[in-house]
């Protein structure tokens, strides 16, 4: 039978891409959707081509927390294959690359952590704060209320600095803890709510305490303007706990009525890298960008809008919704890729706030109905 | 005949007979509790709580999970299976069942038969056969299964390997039918034997089951009656969701067509097949380019998947009870029912030709068709309502393009289909063409038997006006790209608008992409040409989006900054300010305009444009074979390709949060800024006013009215005074409205449980899910949510192997189930595993085993194992007998929780139950960790102290050194511990015992090996085999089998045969202690020398007395003294005893007494205290009032 020899290999898809951007999207939806998937050109044109050492790093983390992956990488480095296979989790201990920040790897460890064998107990080392990546101090306060909002809760979510390093040298510690889920529960936010109360925190390490209350008076200055319970705390880690760069920063998060995070932050420029940055004016612009961010608003804050498309992507056959401010370019190719790997389409309508009313820009009100998808990993017992 | 006006009723309002009336209803109406509330009242509290308790376990006992209702709203047809063995009525039974509910005669059931039998209501019948590879793959697809049973002989193996197909796969609805009831001549007998398979069939399906009689055969079918009151139970039947099913889409094919170029098959008769096949969708939304598992075939990509007209729709109107005889449709391309079936490109008129003679007179097939060709006007305007292209490239056709017919002999059904082919249409169906001269003359035949056909021809022939203009139609709608048709249309509409309104304004704005992109989809020339700028635009959107900066906009006068920052919210695009210089109703428009566009823009921005793409697709995927590419803008696609990967979105450098106008856009979005009307304090507070302000002290009797009203009645009331009744009335209405909502949120939330909650928001979910998407057009909403169940799809299918076409029979049912996401892929399965309790022989492990799991049907190589209670994989070389094992497969990732069943081989019948094992999937996995005992013998050689050197275990250092330090036990179970390796002889080690070894002793190591699963996965490729032979697949065969077929028996090893033990009696020595020791020991301990007790010397026996005569008197008069004293004190004593307790008891009584007059007088006293008390209140009170 001329049948029986193909059909011993199954009919799974795989998926080519080209060049190294949008690298992580594809292998985290490669990991959940089962297909397999082929980067090529990967900085073929440039002086010092194939994958970086961060990205090398990133597939050392994924092959940690997965079992059976396959994955091939050509002598150059200008060509990835990637064949996921199950995620397993358990407890993990990686080494990031210090090119880009410990968010650059807990970004995707945050999309693939509830669909795990085990429960995700993961160190990341590293760096926790640069201007690239969303910091950890971020995500602790922004994509952790945002999973509770899809049903991944319970007292096993978390994110835990213990210790801070900034760029260049590193050296930070964050502890992610998260429990697996067999299905996601469809959402409907559609409205952000007002904003009650907005937090931050302060941080320095390596340099004089009181850079950290410097910047938390001027940012006051320009936030009290529209509310006044705000609150930022300082945080200057010492010793053992403060990495092995100076630096300082700050977050800030405003948080409304309806339990949608907002948020902005902002670091001064690495050590040896660019001008240094009075903390006033730090501050200043922070509060700016937060302002930014409310200006955009939506119930999520503009770095996790592709973590909330894809945990609508991966929820129950029913409708979800989500109304988020105007997409970043991030988002749009990562609807590309949830279409090319789930073969869901979102319905995308603009919302256009009322002429009297001053909430900032347009929403974009996000539809899909979700793929149905159940955690195949967990064991049943 | 004039109405005769009656006397309208009038209803006493007063008097007795109305006094009368309301007495009886308040009677009536007052419930039993409250005429007779004593009856009811609580007489123990412990009782009460009880039965409290009972209803509540009781209410909670009927609680199950909610789900969310998912059913779509014109489900599919339900599908019954009609199962049974041989020659137990099947055929006939649905042939009934056909003719009861359509009035027609099928007389070869070939495939699904779909039906209408309702006004909400289609059925699907397939007959399934007794092999059990159908009986599986129907099970999975059943919403109902009949089981036939033949009564004279009882219940076959069938019935009961099929029960247990369905417990494993979620049990469908399941009826059982007895027939054959009418070869019993006995009553009594038969009633017995009813009765007996009844009970049977009940402790099998559940208590209760319905079981059908058909009683006898009147002229070869079964009696009218019984198959109506049969049909009639399905048609109303309700079924609950399974979850396989409700997880996964899935199609029953009805009908399959081949697509392969026949040039290709000349060339290569056995090349791969395109081959489209087509049923109704079910289970759950079905995306395209998904994968299919056809059971008995395999795993397949679906390279084309759309939806079609429904054939057998519901009866559009609902007005009467009963479907008239246009409506009681039927559906049977397999079986040459159908007539006309209309496909993407073609028109296909199914004539069963080569029957046409005999048909003539009776033929219930034919005059369907008829009646179809006969109605072609509602099939035409059916086919331009639904959006599908007939005929792809049609060409200007003239008046006389008629449609001619080419016969196409179908070597698989054995019928010839005449095909209605337009002139202008051959170049594409092109292999009918070559039968066309051929089979010209047969036509002719044709008409020459079938007259009335011919005249339906005939009409069909006249028709071409009406099917030219709907031609024209779709020409128009073709020209615009079929992308997104409602937006398109949306916009094109919209386009005429702009259009004019450009023309009006004369501005060409370059900078407007989305405008432009309008533009290129409204004018079909341009079409092709712009396509590339399209994507640029695309792209600059994106980049727009990207960096957020936009050089336009900085240079842009400070004066209109604010308006271009809102413009720029409206749309992602570089608008040029100087649009903004006109006036502000045009302004107005625009916004508006594009508020409406801007959601498929967005959408293309996103995804553009879907069509194009897959076109793109479709071309790349014979170059890249199935691998897909992502098609970007071509400009600058280098740089992003290797960009930097980051998710962080960088703020617009145009806002400039310093300025008071920015900062004011924002005001609203804090708790302190403005609020809206329903949610604003102040307005809510006056609300409040309104519903609670209107209140009486009582204490002052002063009367408070809501200030609100007050103020507005005072206002309006002058001003307009019939606007001001109509809004008073509103207001009092919303007003009740609001108490209301109050007060019940007052009170039923505190009745809420958990339970109505859930339910509660599943009903939401459910409602939105339905409401969502259903103003969308088909064709748009497929794109969202995938094809949805109940819709009529084609799924075409490349290269599947040409047995499938070659050897297809519709007898075998053809399933295309749906796969999940990762159901694609394979791995290792850990499953629960039981040997079925009927299956006579246990189950060895590595022997080759075939699996029913998800949709699929395949030969694995299982490893049984057992877990230890330290959480290890045993593994075991035999399935337990009466045991849940584990079982270790390298087969298809399926989800946890997924039942399956296993059978040794899938051909032929056996005499026994077929179903081996039945289980559940567990865990996934890409490892195993199946270990396996392995025991490693050495001697001893030489024997120190607790040190002993032993051999044999090992063959070399190498190996002794991987186990220094590892447990060793010997056989009597001195337990010891490696050291280190011995120079000579090879293998030899040292080892330390916690006792001195013998030589005679056997030293063991005992270690775990883990074991590899074998990796065969074999999927069960029946529907393959030619036909007749399609239930003999045999797949790997056991090594058992292997030795059979080719008679080689088995040697054993000498030492492993068993031989009959013989054992010495074993003889011990005596125990010698030392005189020594002896006497040290403890007397306890001291061994005893029990001798007989010996004689009591002379000396010391006492001698007997024997008394004098007198001495004996005075002895026997003293012990009758005795005795009589002794008798006279024991009489005294107990009359004195009676005598004592009468005296107690009389004590008692007068104690008693006594007690009782105290009480009276008490009693007395108190009463004459009491009124002396009241007399005295009373005076006192008197005296008060005085």
């Amino acid at each position: 039978l001329c049948g029986s020899r193909r059909n011993n290999n199954m009919a799974s898809q795989g998926l080519t891409y080209d060049g190294c951007n949008f690298f992580r999207q594809r292998l985290i939806l490669s990991t959940l959707s089962g297909k397999r998937v082929k980067i090529r050109h990967v900085r073929s044109k440039d002086d010092n081509p194939g994958l970086r050492d961060f990205e090398a790093s990133f597939i050392r983390l994924l092959d940690k927390v997965t079992n059976g992956t396959r994955i091939e990488i050509n002598q150059t480095g200008t060509v990835l294959f990637y064949q996921p296979g199950l995620l397993f989790g358990g407890t993990i201990e990686h080494e990031c690359n210090v090119q880009r920040s410990v968010g650059y790897y807990l970004e995707a460890l945050i999309m693939l952590a509830p669909f795990m064998k085990n429960p995700l107990r993961a160190l990341l080392k590293g760096v926790t704060n640069d201007q690239k990546d969303p910091s950890v101090d971020l995500l602790k306060a922004t994509a952790i209320p945002l999973m509770k909002k899809f049903g991944i809760d319970g007292d096993g979510l978390e994110i835990k600095i213990t210790k801070r390093g900034m760029a260049p040298g590193g050296g930070g510690e964050v502890l992610f803890t998260c429990p697996v889920r067999r299905t996601i529960r469809p959402v409907q936010m559609t409205e952000p709510g007002k904003i009650k109360r907005i937090r931050g925190t302060a941080y320095s390490v390596r340099v004089s305490p009181q850079m950290a209350n410097r910047i938390v008076d001027s940012a006051r200055s320009i936030l009290n303007q529209f509310i006044p319970d705000i609150y930022i705390y300082t945080d200057h880690m010492k010793g053992a706990n403060s990495g092995k760069s100076p630096g300082f920063g700050l977050t800030l998060i405003a948080e409304t009525l309806n339990g949608t995070f907002l948020s902005a932050e902002m670091v001064s420029n690495p050590q040896g890298q660019g001008e240094t940055i009075l903390p006033e004016d730090l501050g200043r612009k922070c509060a700016k960008i937060l302002l930014e961010e409310v200006y955009r608003g939506g119930c999520v804050d503009s770095a996790n809008q592709s973590l909330a498309l894809l945990y609508m992507t991966l929820g129950q056959q029913d409708v979800s919704k989500t109304l988020l401010g105007p997409l970043s370019p991030y988002t749009i190719e990562f609807l590309r890729h949830i279409r090319d790997f789930f073969q869901i389409m979102f319905k995308i309508e603009v919302k256009k706030p009322n002429e009297e009313e001053m909430k900032g820009g347009n929403k974009v009100l996000m539809t899909c109905v979700g793929a149905g998808y159940t955690n195949i990993s967990k064991t049943l017992k | 005949m004039e109405a005769k006006v009656q006397k309208k009723h009038q209803r006493k309002h007063s008097g007795r007979k109305a006094e009368k009336k309301s007495r009886k209803q308040n009677e009536q109406e007052s419930d039993a509790r409250k005429r007779n509330p004593r009856a009811f009242a609580v007489q123990s509290a412990v009782r009460m709580a009880r039965t409290f308790h009972r209803t509540q376990d009781l209410k909670t006992k009927k609680h199950h999970i909610p789900l969310v209702d998912r059913t779509p709203l014109e489900p599919p047809p339900i599908v019954v299976v009609v199962v049974g063995p041989p020659k137990v009525g099947k055929s006939t039974l649905i042939r009934c069942l056909i003719k009861n509910f359509t009035r027609q005669k099928l007389s070869d059931i070939r495939g699904p038969v779909t039906i209408v039998s309702g006004k909400k209501r289609r059925i699907t019948f397939i007959e399934s056969g007794s092999d059990i590879s159908s009986m599986i793959d129907l099970a999975k697809v059943a919403d109902l299964a009949l089981m036939l049973i033949d009564a004279s002989f009882g219940f076959e193996m069938e019935t009961f390997e099929f029960l247990n197909i369905c417990q494993v796969h979620g049990f469908p609805r399941i009826m059982g039918v007895l027939t054959h009831l009418d070869s019993f001549k006995n009553n009594k007998v038969l009633s017995k034997t009813k009765k007996r398979l009844k009970h049977r069939f009940w402790t099998e399906v559940y208590q209760g089951a319905k079981l059908f009689y058909l009683s006898g055969m009147v002229y070869g079918e079964y009696q009218t009656q019984e198959v109506k009151n049969l049909g009639r139970f399905i048609s109303v039947m309700k079924f609950r969701p399974l979850v396989w099913q409700t997880s996964h889409p899935y199609v029953l094919a009805d009908r399959m067509e081949d697509l392969t170029d026949p040039e290709t098959i000349r060339q290569d008769p056995k090349c791969d097949r395109t081959v489209s096949l087509y049923g109704y969708l079910r289970g759950t939304y079905m995306k395209n380019k998904s994968q299919v598992h056809i059971p008995g075939v395999g795993d397949f990509a679906v390279g084309d998947l759309s939806f079609l007209p429904d054939p057998c729709p519901l009866p559009e109107t609902l007005k009467k009870r009963a479907l008239n005889e246009k409506e009681r449709l039927l559906y049977a391309p397999m079986a040459g029912v159908g007539g006309v079936v209309y496909d993407k490109d073609a028109v296909y008129i199914d004539m069963p030709g080569g029957h046409v003679k005999q048909q003539d007179n009776a033929g219930p097939t034919t005059e369907l068709v008829q009646s179809l060709i006969g109605t072609h006007a509602t099939l035409d305007s059916k086919m331009a309502a639904s959006k599908v292209s007939l005929f792809s490239g049609t060409a200007a056709l003239s008046q006389d393009d008629q449609p001619t017919e080419s016969h196409v002999w179908d070597p698989k059904t054995h019928r010839e289909r005449r095909k209605a082919v337009f002139t202008g249409e051959e170049e594409e169906d092109d292999h009918d063409d070559d039968d066309d001269d051929e089979e010209e003359e047969e036509e002719e035949e044709d008409e020459e038997y079938n007259e009335e056909d011919e005249n339906e021809v005939e009409i069909e022939k006249t028709d071409p006006p009406m099917k030219r203009l709907k031609l024209e139609q779709r020409k128009e709608m073709e020209e615009t790209p079929a992308f997104a048709d409602s937006d398109d249309e949306l916009e094109k509409s919209e386009d005429d608008e702009e259009d004019e309104e450009e023309r009006g304004t004369g501005n060409g704005d370059s900078g407007h992409c989305s405008e432009d992109n309008d533009d290129d989809y409204g004018s079909e020339e341009a079409e092709s040409g712009t396509e590339d700028d399209d994507n640029k635009e695309i792209s600059d959107m994106e980049e727009d989006v990207a960096s957020g900066t936009n050089g336009q906009r900085s240079k842009a006068s400070s004066g209109q900054e604010e308006e271009d920052e809102e413009e720029e919210d409206q749309s992602y695009s570089t608008a040029g300010s100087l649009r903004w210089k006109e006036g502000l109703a045009e302004k107005a428009a625009e916004v508006f305009l594009r508020q409406q566009r801007a959601a498929p823009n967005l959408r293309k921005l996103v995804y553009g444009t879907v069509v194009e793409e897959e076109e793109e697709e479709g071309e790349e995927d014979e170059e890249v074979g199935g691998l897909f590419r992502v098609s970007r803008p071509e400009k600058g696609k280098r740089r992003r390709a290797d960009g930097l990967d980051c998710s962080r979105f960088e703020p617009d450098d145009s806002h400039d949060w310093e300025q008071e106008e920015m900062l004011a856009s924002i005001r609203d979005c804090f708790v302190t800024g403005k609020w809206e009307g329903n949610t604003d304090a102040a307005t809510l507070l006056k609300e409040d006013d309104e519903i609670y302000g209107d209140f009486e002290d009582l204490e002052t009797g002063e009367v408070h009215k809501g200030g609100s009203d007050l103020d507005h009645e005072d206002e309006e009331e002058p001003q307009v005074k019939v606007d001001d009744t109509e809004a008073q009335k509103n207001k009092r209405l919303e007003k009740k409205k609001r108490l209301k909502e109050r007060f019940d949120a007052e009170y039923d939330d505190g009745d809420a449980t958990y339970f109505d909650d859930l339910k509660e928001e599943m009903h939401k979910q459910a409602e939105l899910n339905r409401a969502e998407f259903e103003d969308v057009d088909d064709e748009t909403r497929v794109q969202y949510e995938g094809f949805r169940p109940g819709m009529y799809v084609r799924l075409e299918i490349p290269s599947l192997p040409c047995e499938f076409v070659t050897n297809f029979d519709p007898h075998y049912p053809i399933i295309l189930g749906g796969l999940g996401g990762s159901e694609g892929n394979v791995g290792y399965l850990q499953m629960r595993l039981k040997k079925h309790r009927w299956h006579s022989k246990i189950l060895k492990t590595r022997d080759p085993l075939i699996l029913s799991l998800g949709w699929r049907r395949f030969q694995t190589i299982p490893m049984y194992h057992i877990e230890d209670h330290n959480g290890r994989h045993r593994l075991l070389k035999y399935t337990p007998e009466h045991m849940h094992c584990g079982a270790s497969i390298w087969g298809p990732i399926t989800p946890q929780g997924t039942g399956f069943l296993a059978v040794q081989s899938v051909s032929g019948t056996q005499a026994n139950f077929r179903i081996a094992a039945t289980g559940v999937v567990l865990d996934l996995d890409k490892s195993v960790t199946i270990v396996k005992k392995l025991k490693l013998i050495g001697y001893p050689c030489k024997i120190f102290k607790n040190t002993s050197f032993v051999q044999g275990m090992f063959n070399s250092v190498l190996e002794v050194a991987k186990f220094e330090g590892a447990s060793v036990r010997t056989v009597s179970g001195i337990k010891g511990q490696i050291k280190k390796a011995l120079r000579t002889p090879a293998g030899a080690f040292r080892a330390t015992f916690e006792d001195r070894l013998l030589m005679s002793d056997i030293v063991f190591l005992r270690s775990w090996y883990p074991v590899t699963v074998p990796r065969l996965y074999n999927p069960v490729t029946s529907l393959l085999l030619p036909a007749g032979q399609k239930d003999t697949w045999t797949g790997m065969r056991t090594v058992g089998q292997l030795k059979h077929d080719l008679g080689i028996r088995n040697q054993p090893n000498q030492d492993s045969l068993y031989k009959p033990v013989v054992r010495q009696p074993r003889k011990f020595n005596k125990l010698h202690i030392p005189k020594e020791l002896q006497k040290a020991l403890p007397f306890k301990s001291k061994p005893k020398q029990t001798q007989p007790k010996a004689r009591t010397p002379r000396d010391l026996q006492r001698p007997a007395v024997i008394r004098e005569p007198h001495e004996r008197k005075v002895a026997a008069l003293l012990s009758a003294l005795s005795t009589v004293y002794n008798h006279k004190k024991k009489a005294s004593r107990v009359k004195q005893h009676t005598a004592h307790k009468e005296f107690l008891k009389q004590k008692d009584r007068a104690e008693e007494e006594k007690m009782r007059r105290l009480k009276d007088v008490k009693k007395k006293m108190y009463q004459l205290m009491g009124q002396k008390e009241k007399k005295k209140q009373k005076s006192s009170l008197k005296a008060e009032g005085a």
